[in-house]
């Protein structure tokens, strides 16, 4: 169970600040898909990053009950300069994992071969995106934040993940920040839309995707 | 306690992570790899010593001149780096921050043992190539010699805790840092003794809290050839008052910190 209470989140922004959330509840229930939707700029990737701690809110309180993954996006949780393999070692390492099934598991599904001796940073988006996937699947959470990330794949790595995820672990907790409907309306047992800095959540996924498609 | 010891084994898993880390993404895995940590120290200590060693010639106060510049310039490039290290480190590790388990007090905390195992390597390397060279005595006190540095990193440490939140929030510091650093070097205590100084100069140097370490580093080299004074009590409370401002200002930092 994750509890989000009254968060607020605002940026400075020149003189001023800028107020990405005003005052959010929501409820993440182990094993249950949320889609999160709304506009490039309505703070769904913040809200992910509140959830996944990476950021503080300014106001509020989340209270996690179960393990939760880093945000599954397209920066963070790499370092750049190292390879593959070093991060897979560095995550295995923080994670406390032996270091031989994380490699295993991540040649597997990545299928980046020889990509893996190379630094992250000369990766494509969608070479990230499976090595990200690789990781955290491996490591096994509860909860799964994935922002965007999951478009960028070509057609074999939505079918792992398709598997890996929803298959294999259906029974996980699921968050997915995305524009596409589609995703959303196949994957989501709810879904929660940010507008203005504040969200409605809809038990109807088509309710919610009618509501983001009139924004 | 049964948390606590699990929050303990998280933390030396980070820490060691971290490290290795660290270690690879600066010094990579070629040629002597990890080992260039004490090239630094090692260089300067060195040089500045045969410097010396040909301008004043080849004692001071009845002890080998290079032997005093090595042991003051080792502490002095460790705190000199170690601060220099710590400037944005926040940011500079931002995408580390989705990890959970990895605080930002745990960054300082790697780059200061970094500097400081190097700082310790350069120190064996030259003492003993220098007291193969007959230019370095063998210390009379060990425990002090480490006592010493010990509470000398005790202090750097704390500072660092102090600078590497405020560098986050200001620009201006990290502009003032290198004159800074400069400028302390007389109150260091790397290239004179409290005890060749005016009364006047004591009473103000006792109040720099390098110098109790640096002193104690001294006498654990040349033990009663030189008249070393300390109160590690000085260093000890400084340090503790410097930490506790530090880890609050981490702690306020961190809450507003913007990561990619």
């Amino acid at each position: 169970m994750i509890h989000c209470e009254q968060l607020t989140k605002s940026y400075p922004m020149g003189s001023g600040r800028k107020q990405v959330l005003k005052g959010l509840d929501l409820e993440i229930r182990p094993g249950e898909h949320i889609g999160f939707l709304g506009r490039n700029g309505a703070g769904k990737t913040t809200l992910i990053k509140l959830i996944g701690g990476v950021e503080m809110p300014t106001a509020g309180k989340i209270k996690r009950n179960m393990t939760v993954s880093w945000p599954l996006g397209f920066g963070g949780g790499f370092q750049g300069s190292l390879t593959g393999y070093d991060n897979a070692r560095f995550i295995a390492r923080i994670y406390g994992h032996a270091y031989r099934e994380i490699r295993d598991f991540v040649e597997d599904f990545t299928e980046l071969g020889a990509q893996l001796k190379m630094p992250v940073k000369t990766y494509s988006s969608g070479m990230r995106a499976r090595l990200a996937f690789a990781l955290s699947l491996a490591i096994e959470f509860d909860c799964y934040l994935i922002d965007e990330i999951i478009m960028v794949g070509d057609a074999n790595f939505h079918q792992k993940c398709h598997y890996e995820l929803f298959e294999k672990r259906g029974d996980r907790a699921l968050v997915l920040a995305s524009h596409s409907p589609d995703l959303i309306r196949e994957f989501c047992d709810r879904a929660l839309v940010l507008h203005q800095g504040y969200g409605t959540i809809y038990s109807d996924v088509n309710e919610a995707l009618q509501v983001y498609a009139a924004l | 306690m049964n948390s606590l010891a699990r929050g303990w084994r998280v933390q030396r898993r980070v820490i060691g992570a971290l490290m290795i880390r660290e270690l690879v993404t600066r010094f990579g895995r070629e040629n002597i790899g990890f080992l260039w940590i004490m090239v630094e120290p090692l260089l300067f200590a060195g040089l500045v010593g045969i410097i010396w060693r040909f301008m004043k010639g080849p004692e001071e106060h009845g002890i080998s001149i290079v032997a005093f510049i090595a042991s003051g310039y080792i502490p002095l490039t460790f705190f000199r780096n170690a601060v220099q290290r710590s400037v944005r480190i926040f940011t500079a590790n931002g995408s580390l921050m989705y990890h959970r388990q990895i605080k930002v007090v745990d960054f300082v905390f790697v780059r200061l043992l970094i500097e400081m195992i190097g700082g310790m390597m350069a120190f064996v390397f030259i003492g003993a190539v220098l007291i193969a060279l007959n230019e370095f005595p063998v210390p009379a006190d060990i425990g002090a010699l480490i006592a010493g540095w010990f509470i000398y990193a005790l202090f750097t440490l704390s500072l660092c805790l102090i600078l590497a939140p405020l560098s986050e929030v200001s620009e201006t510091i990290e502009k003032f840092m290198p004159v800074t650093t400069y400028v302390m070097i007389p109150f260091s205590g790397a290239f004179t003794m409290m005890a060749w100084l005016t009364p006047a100069a004591q009473k103000f140097m006792y109040y720099s809290p390098f110098v109790h370490g640096m002193e104690l580093m001294r006498y654990g080299i040349f033990g009663a050839r030189v008249n070393a004074q300390w109160d590690i009590g000085v260093t000890l409370g400084a340090s503790m008052v410097c930490s506790l401002i530090g880890l609050a200002m981490c702690r306020s930092v961190r809450r507003k910190l913007v990561i990619e």
